[in-house]
């Protein structure tokens, strides 16, 4: 048997190799917690993980394709001239926003105040593969070689969706807004109050308004710009409900977000100062 | 030595597939169901490999499981390296025991795999579980015989060619 030409050598035995590799894997634990050390262990193993991703995706890119084949011609036709229609409204909206913006500016010169910084984006896609974490994550397919970074804002049309959470060479994992382990500076756009939104599983929580704080349902969140993530004036959520905490101390109001977030296929991501890629 | 390097190839690739298996978008409510494919490989491979090197093996496949999914580095790795462990040490008697105490003892480490993790989750961010987290077990009192038999078939297929 080849358990008596071991020899019983202690580096052969199965507990000497179990108790080695925990403590492996309790370290790896520790250092990727508390800093950034794991991180070329990441990509150089992202590297294996990209073909499982390609190959997961790869029949839904597959499925796509025919069915925009499929879709008959009178339907494409149709959906041509709505999406015609639609852009000559934004393309209205935005002249108007031109000189708003031409406006705006000048009185920021006349105050003084700080330039509003242009924002530089990019389209990433979103790739479909399930997340056995207990944590809301999505799965976008750049990553630290197109310049993403750890932190950066993550958005779609219709809001924020979260935040790049861990990165790799080729992909990201974005933590969405609503994740409990996710709190976001905002501030209601109609009062101009700021306050922290707490993800909430399915939605935003506000736990610290003041009692005295003039706050609705149907309020619009908008994100504050606090601790320079993201940047100011996107849109949040919508206040869904408000009511006074159970210790009577704080008023605490739910929100929706505005994005369907199970249901994304492309995000922007923001690079909010000179830091393109 | 010929079987024993194919052998090695089917060890891969069931560890591959199990890994797109997680991978694959179901339903939210199939999701909750999801049994722990790679686990469960990686516990039939401890079962029936004869070289020790079967614990490397869940290790190296944790850490891709880790990736994958964006977690803590070496949470699914030190989950699967207890699990591989543990069936290591009682394989002999497992081999020889009915299939209703291998299905058993494997439910009992799956429970303790799931564990281990869900541990690992509180102590990095507070994770509370809830008893959905548990829903797992159950499919893999459907899936295990199953995945046992196929391995099995295609292991001795490829042992006796």
């Amino acid at each position: 048997m080849d358990a008596l030409s071991q020899q019983q050598k202690l580096t052969q035995s199965p507990l000497f190799r179990f108790i080695l590799l925990q403590f492996i894997c309790l370290s790896l634990m520790m250092a990727d917690k508390n800093s950034q050390l794991t991180q070329p262990i990441r990509q150089g193993l992202s590297w294996v993980a990209m073909p499982l991703i390609k190959v997961v995706d790869w029949p839904q890119k597959i499925y796509q394709t025919v069915e925009i084949a499929i879709t008959r011609q009178a339907k494409l036709i149709d959906e041509n001239n709505a999406l015609k229609q639609e852009l000559l409204d934004i393309q209205l909206k935005a002249q108007r926003n031109t000189t708003l913006a031409a406006e705006n500016q000048r009185l920021r010169d006349m105050l003084n105040t700080a330039r509003e910084l242009p924002m530089n984006t990019s389209v990433a896609f979103v790739t479909d593969i399930a997340q056995t974490q207990k944590r809301q994550h999505v799965v976008i397919n750049q990553g630290q070689a197109d310049g993403v970074y750890l932190g950066q804002p993550v958005l779609s049309l219709a809001g924020v969706v979260g935040q790049v959470d861990v990165l790799a060479d080729h992909y990201a994992h974005v933590i969405v807004i609503t994740d409990p382990a996710h709190i976001i500076p905002a501030e209601i756009l109609r009062t101009g109050l700021r306050t922290l939104a707490y993800g909430h599983g399915d939605g935003l929580q506000l736990k610290e308004v003041p009692i005295s704080a003039d706050i609705q349902a149907g309020d619009v969140l908008i994100t504050s710009g606090f601790g320079n993530r993201f940047p100011r004036g996107l849109t949040i959520a919508t206040l869904a409900d408000v009511s006074v905490s159970a210790e009577r101390d704080f008023q605490v109001a739910n929100a929706s977000p505005g994005v369907a977030l199970n249901q994304l296929t492309e995000v922007f991501l923001v690079w909010p100062e000179e830091q393109s890629p | 030595m010929r079987p024993n390097r194919r052998q090695q190839a089917l060890v891969h690739l069931s560890l591959l597939i199990s890994l797109l298996l997680t991978l694959i978008p179901w339903p939210a409510t199939v999701q909750l169901f999801m049994p722990q494919w790679t686990a469960m490989v990686i516990a039939y491979w401890s079962l029936h490999d004869h070289n020790r090197s079967v614990m490397l093996l869940a290790f190296f496949y944790g850490l891709m499981l880790d990736i994958l999914m964006g977690g803590l580095l070496g949470k699914h790795g030190m989950a699967l390296v207890a699990l591989s462990f543990l069936m290591l040490k009682s394989a002999k008697q497992l081999r020889m025991t009915s299939f209703w105490q291998l299905l058993m003892m494997v439910l009992v480490l799956l429970f303790n795999d799931l564990l281990i993790r869900l541990f690992i989750d509180w102590v990095s961010y507070g994770y509370l579980p809830t008893w959905q987290d548990f829903l797992p077990l159950l499919s893999v009192v459907f899936i295990w015989p199953w995945l046992h038999y196929l391995l099995d078939r295609m292991n001795s297929f490829l042992r006796h060619r």
